[in-house]
């Protein structure tokens, strides 16, 4: 397949349009030429009005073609092009007019021939700079456009092709259709005219560059118009009139319209420009505020954003600003254009003079206060001071002051107000990111702690044939501070130990895992019970603090013998089920915490009992977790419930006691409920 | 949630205790006794007829001035307590070591 290249149609356009251009100069010259030699006029002149309209038309869509190219053109660069094409179409028409003046009265210089040459040429210029300069004006007048804007060119454009064909029936007569015609296009280009939304976006140097520009563009229409009125006064046009056109004198008036509102308007504007640019740095500095501060990034990015910001909007001439430091003292984050000496100057002058010194950081409405006035500074004469308040908490404030009496007008502190607002939301929703990713560390410490906490509970508990036994433990928190442990001591003799360390959570954490350890080093040196709990209490008074203390009960166990031998240390009392009796006792030895009595004096307060257990026997180690669990109405659980659960299922194995007694914890404590206590049992059943 | 009251009454400091004592206002209970000892209390009555549970950070208050009430001859009586509390300091050891009374006439008598 034979591929065809996508036609350009810039080139094609504007090849054709010379073509056409030397169409039309040929049939001219050779009507002039038989004119002049008295020949027989062969050639219409609806020919040369076809050629021109085409050659109007080509060059429409070249231009076109040229300035969609680029659309993101700026507004300088686009009324430059039109400038440029002036100033060359200019230059050829004044070359032209230099080259006759040089020629003078010569043959050359009345030779119809020449002159229709140079007519042509300039012709062909003035058409390239009106056509392409209306379409500059088409996108000057569709900036920001709105659908009325958009249909009213485009009748524009209909008009003016319509204006082509004008020729056909007015012959290029200056009579009153024409006339009424250009009236009437110089309306409707008066009435696009007035779309120039593009000015206001010029910075004050753009203006004056774009003024200049518009002046050229005046310039040129009015020398080119006037190069071209000329012609027909030396008689050029009377063989082929190309000029007095509607479409081109319509399109004369039209660029020159619209560069004289253009250029009126700018002027005008000049003044006012200065506030329009003030606005839209404002509105540039409040979305660079909005946006919150990145994590890592520091606070005081946001702070200095709003100390220029606010300078800027009320032509302050220092300023400083401060934050509260973690002791609550003031600290200055921020300073501009002054010096610290006068600083402090005017500092001592605020704590004397309302309405400064009416400032209170410990206010909570704060954020609708805002404190200016004069003062008595021989270089500064107006002040204003704003506090920065995130959730009712002021946690800075910021100064202004000028050399200015009365400096600061209610829009200044408006936009300032606003600013501040901005700024301390930014502020505090950064405060709030690094709170978060602050507490998600420590959960993810007490992550850590729980592991570590839950390896220090054994998972598999001594025993021997003799007896099974299991336990239980759960945290109300993260970390909890219930202890059981079990130790094989000698054949058949075996140390068990359950504890509850007062209070919950972290510190009963660390008391509990203190517990570990002494009961790891005592029970190497095999102690009875009242041994065991003496030393205890020794080594914890050195490390307990002062309104700590810890409760457990210690058990030895010989299956030899079938004996058991305890103490308690202010312990919940163990259950005992007696299999002979069918009866679930509590143990009620006397005793008292571990820690509560500091001195050699404990001794006092330890008992021992021993006692014989018989098969089927079984022994319930718990912690008060268990009895006092609450349910929805304040009801514990409490001993009773705890007995009768046991005596339920005593015929079940240790492991299912356990897991019964626990279900019925549960189930007491209800759907919604949760334990507020660490709750911890064991469950010992004798075999044999 | 705990209430605290106090007042002297016939030249004793009496602490009334409403509510419950746990690990959360531990720390209020602690304050009115050191506030009452500041004073230079000599007898402090604890009035506990309307105290509905004790938790052990709670014992852990009255435990952490056994020594000082001791060394400075201050006198402790905690008296009208529930059956329920009175179990948590029975079983811990206490009523060993603070007076606990059944009726405030008694309470005033030692």
């Amino acid at each position: 397949m034979l591929k065809l290249p996508t036609p350009n149609i810039g080139k094609i356009s504007i090849l054709v349009a010379i073509l056409t251009w030397l169409a039309l100069l040929f049939v001219d010259i050779t009507r002039i030429f038989q004119s002049v030699n008295q020949m027989e006029n062969t050639l219409a002149p609806e020919i040369s009005y076809i050629l021109e309209i085409l050659f109007f038309i080509l060059v429409y869509i070249f231009y076109n073609y040229s300035i969609n190219k680029n659309e993101n053109i700026d507004f300088l660069n686009l009324i430059w092009r039109g400038v440029s094409t002036g100033l060359l179409a200019t230059f050829i028409s004044f070359g032209i007019s230099i080259f006759y003046l040089m020629l003078g009265e010569s043959k050359l210089g009345s030779d119809p021939l020449v002159s229709n040459f140079f007519y042509h040429v300039n012709f062909a210029f003035i058409t390239l700079f009106l056509i392409s300069t209306s379409l500059l004006w088409k996108h000057l007048i569709l900036y920001q456009k709105s659908k009325k804007v958009v249909q009213q060119w485009q009748a524009f454009e209909v008009l003016m092709l319509i204006s082509m064909f004008f020729v056909f029936i007015n012959e290029n007569d200056f009579d009153y259709s024409f006339i009424f015609g250009l009236v009437f296009l110089s309306i409707f280009s008066a009435s696009l005219s007035i779309n120039l939304k593009w000015i206001p976006y010029l910075t004050f140097k753009e203006k004056w560059k774009s003024i200049l520009f518009l002046v050229i563009i005046l310039v040129c229409t009015t020398f080119l118009f006037s190069s071209l009125s000329s012609y027909s006064d030396i008689g050029v046009t009377s063989f082929v009139n190309l000029t007095d056109n509607l479409f081109l004198i319509g399109l004369f008036a039209f660029v020159f319209i619209y560069a004289l509102f253009s250029f009126l308007v700018t002027l005008f504007n000049l003044p006012t420009s200065s506030v329009f640019e003030q606005k839209l740095v404002e509105a540039i500095n409040f979305q660079r505020l909005s946006q919150s501060i990145k994590p890592g990034q520091d606070e005081s990015q946001v702070l200095d954003i709003l100390i220029d910001s606010s300078m800027s909007a009320s032509y302050a001439d220092g300023g400083w600003l401060e934050i509260l430091d973690k002791d609550n003292i003031p600290q200055m984050i921020q300073k501009r254009f002054i010096d610290e000496e006068i600083r402090e100057e005017i500092i001592a002058l605020f704590q004397t003079i309302k309405p400064f010194s009416e400032f209170d950081w410990s206010l909570e409405d704060n954020d609708s206060k805002k404190f200016y006035g004069k003062i008595p500074h021989n270089i500064y004469k107006s002040a204003f001071l704003i506090p920065l308040v995130v959730n009712k908490k002021t946690i800075g404030r910021m100064y202004l002051v000028k050399e200015v009496r009365d400096g600061f007008n209610k829009e200044m502190i408006n936009i300032i107000t606003t600013f501040v607002g901005q700024a301390s939301i930014s502020v505090e929703n950064y405060r709030l990111l690094n709170e978060a990713i602050k507490t998600e560390r420590y959960k993810e410490e007490l992550k850590i702690a729980q592991r570590v906490q839950r390896s220090l509970l054994p998972k598999e508990l001594h025993h021997n044939e003799k007896f099974e036994i299991c336990g239980f433990s759960v945290a109300a928190d993260e970390v909890g501070g219930d202890y059981y442990e079990t130790k094989n001591l000698d054949e058949g003799v075996f140390a068990i130990i359950i504890g509850d360390v007062s209070g919950k959570g972290t510190s009963a954490a660390f008391n509990m895992s203190q517990m570990k350890g002494i009961f790891h080093s005592l029970v190497q040196l095999k102690p009875s019970p009242g041994e065991f709990l003496y030393k205890a209490n020794t080594a914890l008074s050195q490390c307990l603090e002062r309104n700590h203390f810890i409760t457990t009960s210690y058990f030895l166990l010989d299956t030899n013998l079938q004996t058991i031998k305890y103490s308690r240390a202010g312990h919940c009392p163990t259950l005992f089920y007696d299999h002979s009796t069918d009866k679930a006792e509590y143990l009620s030895a006397d005793g008292l915490g571990l820690g509560i009595v500091r001195n050699l004096n404990y001794r006092n307060y330890i008992h021992e009992s021993e006692f014989q257990y018989e098969k089927e026997d079984i022994l319930v180690l718990y912690t008060d977790g268990i009895i006092e669990a609450k349910d929805e109405k304040g009801v514990e659980f409490g001993y009773d419930n705890l007995k009768a659960s046991l005596v339920k299922y005593k015929n079940l194995s240790a492991e299912k006691i356990q897991e019964r007694i626990i279900d019925q914890v549960y189930q007491f404590v209800g759907e919604g409920g949760i334990p507020d206590d660490d709750f911890s049992i064991m469950v010992i059943k004798f075999n044999s | 949630m705990l209430n605290i009251e106090k007042h002297i009454e016939d030249g004793n400091w009496v602490l009334i205790l409403t509510g419950e004592i746990d690990a959360s206002n531990s720390v209020e209970l602690d304050a009115a006794v050191s506030e009452v000892v500041q004073e230079g209390a000599k007898k402090i009555l604890i009035d506990c007829s309307e105290l509905d549970y004790i938790s052990s950070a709670g014992l852990g208050v009255f435990m952490s001035y056994l020594d000082d009430f001791e060394e400075n001859n201050v006198k402790m009586v905690i008296f009208d307590l529930k059956d329920k509390v009175f179990q948590v300091f029975h079983i811990l050891g206490l009523d060993q070591l603070i007076t606990i009374r059944p009726t405030k006439e008694e309470a005033l008598k030692d």
